[in-house]
């Protein structure tokens, strides 16, 4: 059994652990790249949204490399990615493909079950492995969770260019390979220490940025053109995403209740907003960017991918929050033919002015401190 | 009080319902005119650039409304039917008062009319629009039935094969004209499956049917097919969320098995995020193949109308040619 899942930021990392503890070969394609977008586009409806397009790439890159179940997260919510997999699937079977399809949400728990019975085995030691698998899933899941934290804290501040970079590089491809908990743990030990330890340049008033909008253009890098890294390493700005692969692979398992205290928070408080659910992460769309205000960020970047529907629902609203909130906001629209030199050059435009705001701001309060988005409001 | 009821969306599906309930509540019912460039225009200005242009319509029409009356009433459609599953319509109808509140600050008054079957019934959004009226129970309560009245006269008109601009102008003026020209029997006969604010608004979908009518095709809509012919075809297909593109999927698999109908067109939107993947399923789980010809037409609001004609009366060509009869060339006028 081979099962392949789509890229999605460093989910492959907890991902793999998971399939590989139960006793399944895991087949992790490679980086989404030109080709996979190409790919994906091509067979992909017209105007369907860019994520569907990157994971089909991303199945047509794994089955070519030899996996024989494709896994995808399915269900029936108002958002088209509940459909992704039905879709997808019958594209990919179109195209002449064979493989079994491990959908995990719609189907009954059962059937999932019965297509890892012949590897994981029976009784008290399959019980075993299924719990360890579980918390390999946490343990990597976290680990790589507060390697990006620690990373976005660190790289806007490092002194020399790219060297942040290089240990989160590094310490990612360690812990993909690390295979026990104790291992894990200790690497999380280790890369702690080693990026704290890195020599810093001295702070004065680091332009801190929220950034908001559709799960996936947020988590994967090859789509958003590595917004989070480049913000940090080549503009020096500290750029905080409200969602995290953590968040996403951990809150429907229930492995992590603070979770959903989040989100049950975040929920009440977009109701004044959106009184009804729309499917997607419109809930951490609206709360992330009333916190950002509250939180002392000088701006909120939305990103989202083209034709997106509850981005697009947020869209009509964020820029009322923003006006009122008087909180800078980009807009950054996402398709198979955004371009690098386009998005930076509104990225440049955003964070010019984010600066020259906090300049006015400060020679009208006469203090060289810094001051967040709150004193100007 | 006079309530604007802005010509987009839901408007085609329920104004007879609403119109009659709030004027049977003493309310002075004031739809805006069929859309026309300048509402398009306004619609295009002031909303968001990747939305459906049917989205688009319906700000532009609010945009219209705005000032000409003492308040706007958006429908919100959550759920219309209960099932095993959720259910939903698209969450721009979900939202829609939302998107407008937010994008109209100035609104004199925004009225909502909520419909969430999963959670309560139909009338449980008629309450709430009376009680913010301040309509008297007992008035409701006579309105209710009256406008259910309206609506079965409405559907009945539609399960005719009348489209639905056509059916609310007949609910208006009379139903006792003549049946209009693309319900008369021709050579080839075309089935139109699509959301009815894009069958029934003819500035959007570029007077598709007109040009039907013209190559001499008769005209059936996916708007005509009773609830059980629908629920019949769709308990064969497999589940959908989405409650309206579960009835076009359904209509859509309905006219491709009829060999009374020589092709389908599907009518969509660009950017409309449910048609984005029905149309896929249409063409990969229904699999049109021999007789049953499948276009897509994807609208926006640059389609123009000389690209629609030339497309339809190429189609109508191609199925004249399929079947061995001549083509409309010399037809069309």
């Amino acid at each position: 059994m081979k099962v392949a899942f789509p890229h999605m930021g460093n989910a492959y990392i907890p991902l793999r652990a998971l399939v590989e503890t139960l006793g399944a070969e895991a087949v992790v394609p490679e980086r989404p790249n030109r080709v996979t977008l190409e790919n994906g586009s091509r067979y992909a409806p017209e105007f369907v949204c860019l994520p569907f397009k990157i994971t089909l790439g991303d199945c047509i890159n794994a089955l070519e490399k030899g996996a024989d179940t494709l896994a995808m997260v399915c269900g029936m919510w108002a958002c088209r990615f509940g459909y992704y997999a039905r879709v997808q699937h019958l594209i990919l079977r179109d195209l002449g493909y064979e493989f079994d399809s491990l959908l995990v949400g719609r189907e009954d728990p059962r059937v999932i079950w019965e297509m890892f019975r012949p590897v994981v085995g029976r009784g008290a030691g399959a019980a075993r492995k299924v719990a360890g698998a579980l918390a390999m899933l946490r343990v990597k899941a976290g680990a790589v969770e507060e390697l990006e934290c620690l990373a976005r804290k660190v790289r806007p501040r490092e002194r020399a260019a790219g060297s942040t970079d290089a240990l989160m590089d590094s310490y990612l491809g360690k812990l993909d390979e690390a295979s026990s908990l104790c291992r894990v743990r200790e690497l999380r030990k280790e890369m702690r220490e080693a990026l704290q330890s890195l020599p810093l340049r001295e702070e004065n008033g680091l332009i801190r940025v929220r950034i908001v909008g559709e799960l996936y253009v947020l988590l994967e890098p090859s789509l958003n053109f590595d917004l989070v890294k480049r913000l940090g390493g080549y503009f020096g700005v500290e750029a905080q995403p409200v969602l995290s692969t953590y968040r996403w692979l951990l809150s429907p398992l229930w492995l992590d209740p603070l979770l959903h205290l989040s989100s049950s928070r975040a929920r009440r408080l977009t109701r004044s907003y959106l009184p009804y659910a729309l499917g997607g992460e419109e809930h951490m769309t609206i709360t992330g960017t009333l916190d950002a205000f509250k939180d002392g960020y000088d701006g909120v970047i939305h990103a989202y991918p083209l034709t997106c529907m509850p981005e697009n629902i947020c869209r009509t609203i964020l820029p009322h929050i923003s006006s009122r909130m008087d909180l800078p906001l980009l807009n950054l629209c996402f398709d198979e033919h955004t371009s690098t030199v386009g998005t930076i050059t509104r990225l440049e435009a955003f964070l010019d002015m984010l600066r020259s705001r906090r300049e006015l701001a400060n020679r009208a309060t006469g203090a060289g401190k810094a001051t967040g988005g709150r004193e100007a409001f | 009080m006079r309530i604007g009821l802005p010509r987009a969306l839901m408007f085609y599906r329920y104004y007879p319902f609403l119109k009659a309930f709030l004027e049977e509540c003493g309310c002075e019912v004031y739809p805006s005119p069929p859309t026309n460039l300048n509402i398009l225009g306004m619609g295009t200005d002031v909303c968001v650039e990747d939305i459906c242009v049917a989205v688009k319509v319906l700000f532009g029409h609010v945009c219209h409304l705005e000032g000409k009356v003492d308040a706007v009433l958006i429908p919100r459609l959550v759920s219309v039917e209960k099932r095993g599953y959720d259910t939903f319509t698209c969450p721009k109808l979900i939202a829609a008062p939302d998107m407008i509140r937010y994008t109209f600050p100035h609104l004199p008054a925004l009225l909502e009319f909520t419909v969430d079957v999963a959670k309560a019934p139909w009338w449980w959004g008629c309450i709430r629009l009376g009680r913010r009226l301040d309509v008297p129970l007992r008035r409701m309560a006579r309105a209710y039935p009256a406008a259910l009245r309206e609506q079965s006269r409405y559907k009945g008109l539609l399960r005719k094969g009348i489209l639905p601009a056509e059916a609310l102008d007949r609910m208006e003026n009379g139903d006792a004209h003549a049946l209009p020209s693309y319900l008369s029997p021709g050579d080839i006969t075309v089935a139109v499956v699509g959301h009815p604010y894009l069958l029934g608004d003819s500035l959007i979908n570029k007077r598709l049917v007109h040009w039907l009518d013209i190559c001499g095709a008769r005209v059936l809509g996916s708007s005509m097919l009773g609830d059980e012919v629908i629920e019949a075809e769709a308990s064969r297909l497999s589940p959908l969320s989405w409650s309206y593109e579960r009835e076009l999927l359904a209509a859509a698999s309905h006219f491709l098995n009829r060999c009374d109908v020589d092709g389908v067109i599907y009518l969509t939107s660009f950017g409309c995020g449910p048609d984005s993947l029905v149309t896929e399923m249409v063409r990969r789980e229904l699999r049109p193949s021999g007789n049953n010809v499948l276009m897509e037409l994807v609208l926006d609001e640059h389609s123009a109308e000389s690209g629609m004609r030339t497309r339809v009366e190429a189609f109508v060509d191609m199925l004249r040619y399929q079947q061995g009869k001549p083509s409309c060339a010399g037809r069309a006028s």
